[in-house]
């Protein structure tokens, strides 16, 4: 399937918001409320079976954050990138992980570094970080032990 | 990080709290694991991970796209030079840079010798984990004649760093190929030697057959991938199944194993290792003549837009997310790692389990902490 393909079967159960290729790959924008929706379709109707990762792009210009999840098929081997946009104040996102259980450890991991929700995850501890370390790989984090080297 | 995963209230008289780790030699890094203990019968199990998290992704953003490389191979010690090309090939997949063809099986060949040298450090390691002392000095009798031959590529025995974007800095050494031709002349016969000594054995194989089943379905629902899938009868290899470089050209099969237990994820490392000497003869021979590195622009500066490129590492799939926007560093960068997808696989194929199987069923899952907590 091309990109073209993917993004019609796609369109014709949910809605894309916008959509991309990025290098043969299909780039779609979903609603936060919907991506478990979605994800639950390209893995039972598409074949995509393999959640290869999530993880979170900052955005501070546009004063958003884009969580990404990236799907392989294993017997056509497509891929399919599905983004979601928050509000870096109120970053919530629905959880995935009642679909792909290996979203469970990558959802808790972008949560910490990212300081997104993700709503109704079963275990929403903290999974690499101690405490006290509050999103760190935002653009704007800040550490008293950051300090920049001198330019030369 | 967690400090009390089970509460203790719930708790009955009958259980009592673990904790494996985080400075367990079984763990091979700092890796904690609380077992809920039912007498000898484990009835609860959560992994603790965090103890060297180096935020490397965070560093990557500060670095310039040629400064990244070295990163890579300490985020998985025994498997460097896979991770070198995950890396490598996706800047270079993101600026379009023409590989020349030598630059390929170079890449294919460094990086399987790589899959040996990580898979007999398991086999000793596992060995010993098991406690079975002896396979290791066989093992490391060919791991250091590998690490020998990578060494005069990549001048390191540990974390090798001989990638470059585009290429390489040096060609092969002289005597790469007829050193390489010397160790495969006997090397399968020496698997056949490690079988026999540690993965046929009558105990080692009457302590992990039947034990740590992990299926199919569930495999993938978790996202584990490399020789631990492959051993649930799962015939998924990325040089296979989403090829890449010139894998496709050679001849070579994904090893499975039927019922997804712990002997069968050894016994599949085991095969794995002969399909890569398969591999290295048909490169050795099929090897063209040429130019070592790509015309690569000074200033690397990729255009603006993402890229994911994965490979097969010893683990599994090894995948780089690489966000650029157009400056001389990327804006960000995500390593996806095998073992951390592996790992959370753990507490489904334990419970239920003797302690004594916990050490069995984490060595076959082949661990590296770094990669995991990166």
């Amino acid at each position: 399937m091309n990109f073209q393909e993917i993004l019609e079967k796609i369109k014709s159960k949910h809605e894309v918001l916008e959509s991309k290729e990025d290098l043969g790959v299909l780039n779609a924008y979903i609603a936060p409320a919907k991506i478990a929706a979605v994800a639950s379709f390209l893995k039972e109707e598409l074949g995509f079976t393999q959640l290869n990762f999530i993880t979170a792009v900052d955005l501070p210009a546009n004063n958003s954050l884009e969580v990404v999840y990236r799907f392989l098929s294993y017997t056509t081997a497509d891929a399919v990138v599905l983004k979601v946009k928050l509000d870096r104040a109120k970053a919530a996102v629905e959880t995935i992980s009642g679909v792909f259980q290996t979203a469970d450890w990558h959802e808790r991991e972008t949560a910490e570094m990212f300081g997104i929700t993700f709503l109704k995850h079963p275990d929403p501890n903290r999974l690499i970080l101690p405490d006290g370390i509050e999103a760190p790989l935002r653009k704007d984090y800040k550490n008293p032990d950051m300090i920049p080297l001198p330019k030369a | 990080m967690i400090k009390a995963p089970f509460e203790m209230e719930k708790i009955s008289d009958e259980e009592y709290i673990l904790n494996m780790g985080p400075q367990h030699p079984s763990t091979h890094g700092v890796l904690r694991i609380v077992l809920k203990l039912d007498g000898e019968t484990v009835s609860g199990l959560y992994p603790d991970v965090g103890y060297i998290h180096s935020s490397v992704e965070k560093m990557c953003e500060n670095k310039k796209f040629d400064m990244i490389t070295p990163y890579t191979d300490r985020l998985d010690y025994l498997s460097a030079i896979n991770y070198n090309w995950a890396y490598v090939a996706a800047v270079e997949k993101l600026m379009g840079i023409q590989l020349p063809e030598r630059v390929e099986y170079m890449r294919v060949m460094l990086a399987e010798l790589n899959r040996i040298m990580s898979h007999l450090l398991w086999y000793s390691a596992f060995g010993m984990d098991v406690g079975a002392l002896t396979p290791i000095f066989y093992a490391f009798r060919e791991r250091e004649e590998v690490i020998d031959i990578v060494e005069g590529m990549t001048g390191g025995r540990l974390t090798h760093h001989a990638f470059r974007i585009g290429g390489f800095k040096n060609d092969l050494q002289k005597d790469f190929l007829p050193r390489l031709e010397k160790f495969l002349k006997k090397f399968e016969d020496r698997i056949s030697e490690y079988e026999a000594l540690l993965i046929n054995n009558v105990i080692l194989a009457s302590r992990t057959k039947g034990v740590g089943i992990l299926d199919k379905a569930k495999a993938i629902n978790y996202g584990v991938t490399g020789p631990t899938l492959r051993g649930s009868d799962c015939a998924i290899d990325l040089r296979k199944n989403s090829p890449y470089s010139v894998y496709p050209k050679f001849d070579f099969k994904a090893c499975t194993g039927k019922n997804g237990d712990t002997w069968d994820r050894l016994k599949v490392r085991m095969d794995e290792m002969r399909e890569s000497a398969k591999i290295l003869k048909q490169a050795a021979s099929m090897i063209p003549a040429g130019e070592f590195c790509a015309k690569v622009p000074r200033l690397i500066k990729p255009a603006p837009g993402e890229v994911y490129t994965m490979v097969e590492s010893a683990r599994g799939e090894f995948g780089v997310y690489l966000v650029s926007d157009g400056t001389d560093k990327p804006y960000r960068i995500k390593f996806r790692s095998p073992s951390f997808s592996n790992l959370s696989v753990l507490k489904e194929i334990t419970i239920g389990a003797k302690i004594a199987d916990v050490i069995a069923i984490m060595g076959s899952l082949d661990l590296v902490i770094p990669e995991i907590d990166r």
